[in-house]
């Protein structure tokens, strides 16, 4: 079954800007790993924020579980939000916090303004936190501050922070590009590791093709805002990705 | 070689020519110097000849005696200048709490990137910022004797208005620097915008909020001590008296003092400011 449908996605960044995204359509199945793979500029970034509205569509359905995102109020958008993780390129974490309080922020959606204030999360969160801060091999690092880490630890506390949501989707923004490439790998590995166990559908956006190839069932290939192609990862050959990474060439 | 077209365009630059320009160079140094000439003498015409009373001034042993009436300390008057002290200190402390407190709407408001409604509310924030600024304090200070009568009350507003200026400004262009990654990654979760300025915008900027507000609270001190000129309490307003009761000693004195709380508060915000950067 589907949980995710988009449908003739169209996003500019200004009135007058050209179109980033012309016309994406797609569907996320819940047991997929989705790659979206494409040359730099081709709006991978802009397709993935478009889905929890970091950045507005100008045109197109969203479908989420049988809510249209494009549709929402502020409030709605902010419910919607809480199911919905991402990981970032650069991690994004608040290098001044502690890893704890940066894994805690994950549930910001469920707390209220006053706990916020005193940073006084439930037993049960801090709980979780801790749970999953061994799962993803950072249990000794707790009490640091996010910006003594190594960049291959920030990113597993932000896979943390992410999966704190609960979330029933996970949006992937380039998430081993910072990353050398034995890292990458691990990331990527323990990434699928914790989708398939909370059993959490992916849509990956990832510059590396060999890592795309890997690790996802499914990959779209962008180029400047067309969807070229769309498959299992079994179909994609050497040719269609030439043809899909043609652009950079020129 | 192929130079840069543009260089063969380059027009012909012969000795004839340089002497030339360094002609007309010399032509209009030379009026601005006899210009800047006049105009100074004329000042000193203006406000010193004509402007000062000679004869209370009196020869130069008299000036001399004048000046020497300052020399010397009034040790009694220390005991009663511990109160206006810590006077002058809590005005400088609460004004640049209240101060601070003032800011927060005002940095929210005067920061690009985060300022509610642009066209309105940021020049909201920027014109109080510059307000703030261009207003001497003594003048704050003169506004709020009118307002709330003597004491320390109008110099704690004073020093509160002065303040909002720099700490805001300084805030606002904090936040103007934020990385905007983290905030982005807030906002993923699903928190709302207090959140997001908690989490994803204060952790930032504290360290340098925090460094200025110090070094305002520094400032602050100075500005108190002499607040008292007007009425607005502490050291000043008994730098004031001694002063009207041509008590000279007791006007070295204070200064002194003044001195002395001054010298505190730049040791407490060098190592305050050293433990929070």
């Amino acid at each position: 079954m589907a949980v995710l449908v988009v449908r003739d996605l169209r996003a500019r960044y200004s009135a007058k800007g050209p179109e980033v995204l012309k016309g994406i359509s797609f569907e996320v199945s819940e047991d997929d790993f989705f790659a979206i793979i494409g040359p730099s500029g081709a709006g991978k970034s802009t397709l993935v924020r478009c889905i929890n509205r970091l950045v507005e569509p100008t045109a197109g359905e969203i479908h989420f579980n049988g809510q249209e995102i494009t549709k929402l109020g502020r409030k709605q958008l902010r419910v919607l939000r809480r199911d919905i993780g991402m990981i970032f390129q650069e991690f994004n974490l608040v290098n001044r916090m502690s890893v704890m309080d940066n894994v805690l922020s994950g549930r910001l959606g469920y707390t209220g303004n006053l706990r916020t204030l005193f940073r006084a999360f439930p037993r049960r969160d801090i709980d979780h936190a801790l749970q999953l801060l061994d799962r993803v091999g950072i249990a000794d690092q707790v009490d640091k501050r996010a910006d003594e880490l190594s960049g291959g630890q920030r990113q597993r506390v932000g896979i943390a922070r992410a999966l704190m949501q609960d979330p029933k989707l996970l949006l992937l923004d380039e998430p081993t590009s910072s990353l050398d490439p034995k890292i990458s790998r691990e990331i990527m590995r323990l990434i699928k590791e914790m989708a398939s166990e909370f059993k959490v559908p992916c849509l990956c956006n990832i510059h590396n093709v060999h890592l795309a190839m890997e690790f996802c069932n499914k990959i779209i290939g962008l180029q400047d805002g067309i969807k070229m192609f769309d498959g299992p990862t079994e179909s994609m050959n050497e040719d269609k990705l030439n043809k899909i990474y043609a652009m950079e060439v020129l | 070689m192929n130079r840069p077209q543009g260089q063969s365009h380059r027009p012909e630059i012969t000795y004839e020519k340089i002497l030339q320009l360094r002609h007309r160079n010399w032509l209009v140094r030379s009026v601005v110097y006899v210009l800047m000439t006049a105009m100074m003498l004329w000042s000193v015409q203006v406000t010193i000849i004509a402007d000062t009373d000679w004869e209370r001034m009196g020869s130069i042993g008299n000036v001399m005696s004048s000046a020497a009436r300052f020399v010397g300390i009034d040790w009694a008057l220390f005991p009663n200048l511990i109160e206006p002290a810590i006077e002058t200190f809590m005005i400088a402390c609460l004004g640049t709490l209240l101060g601070v407190l003032i800011c927060i709407p005002a940095a929210w408001f005067g920061a690009h990137n985060i300022t509610p409604f642009k066209p309105v509310t940021y020049p909201i924030g920027r014109l109080l910022m510059t307000l703030s600024r261009s207003i001497h304090e003594i003048v704050w200070a003169l506004f709020f004797v009118a307002a709330v009568g003597l004491g320390a009350l109008p110099g704690i507003f004073a020093i509160a208005m002065r303040s909002v200026g720099f700490i805001a400004k300084m805030s606002a262009e904090a936040i103007e620097d934020i990385d905007v990654g983290p905030i982005e990654a807030i906002r993923a979760t699903g928190a709302n915008g207090f959140q997001v300025v908690l989490y994803g915008i204060v952790p930032q900027v504290l360290p340098q909020v925090l460094s200025v507000i110090i070094f305002e609270w520094e400032i602050n001190i100075r500005r108190s001590a002499i607040l008292g000129f007007v009425g607005a309490g502490g050291l000043g307003l008994v730098f004031f008296r001694q002063m009207n009761t041509f008590n000279y000693h007791g006007v070295t004195s204070v200064i002194i003092a003044i001195l002395g709380i001054i010298l505190v508060g730049e040791v407490v915000s060098y190592f305050t400011r050293k433990s929070v950067i």
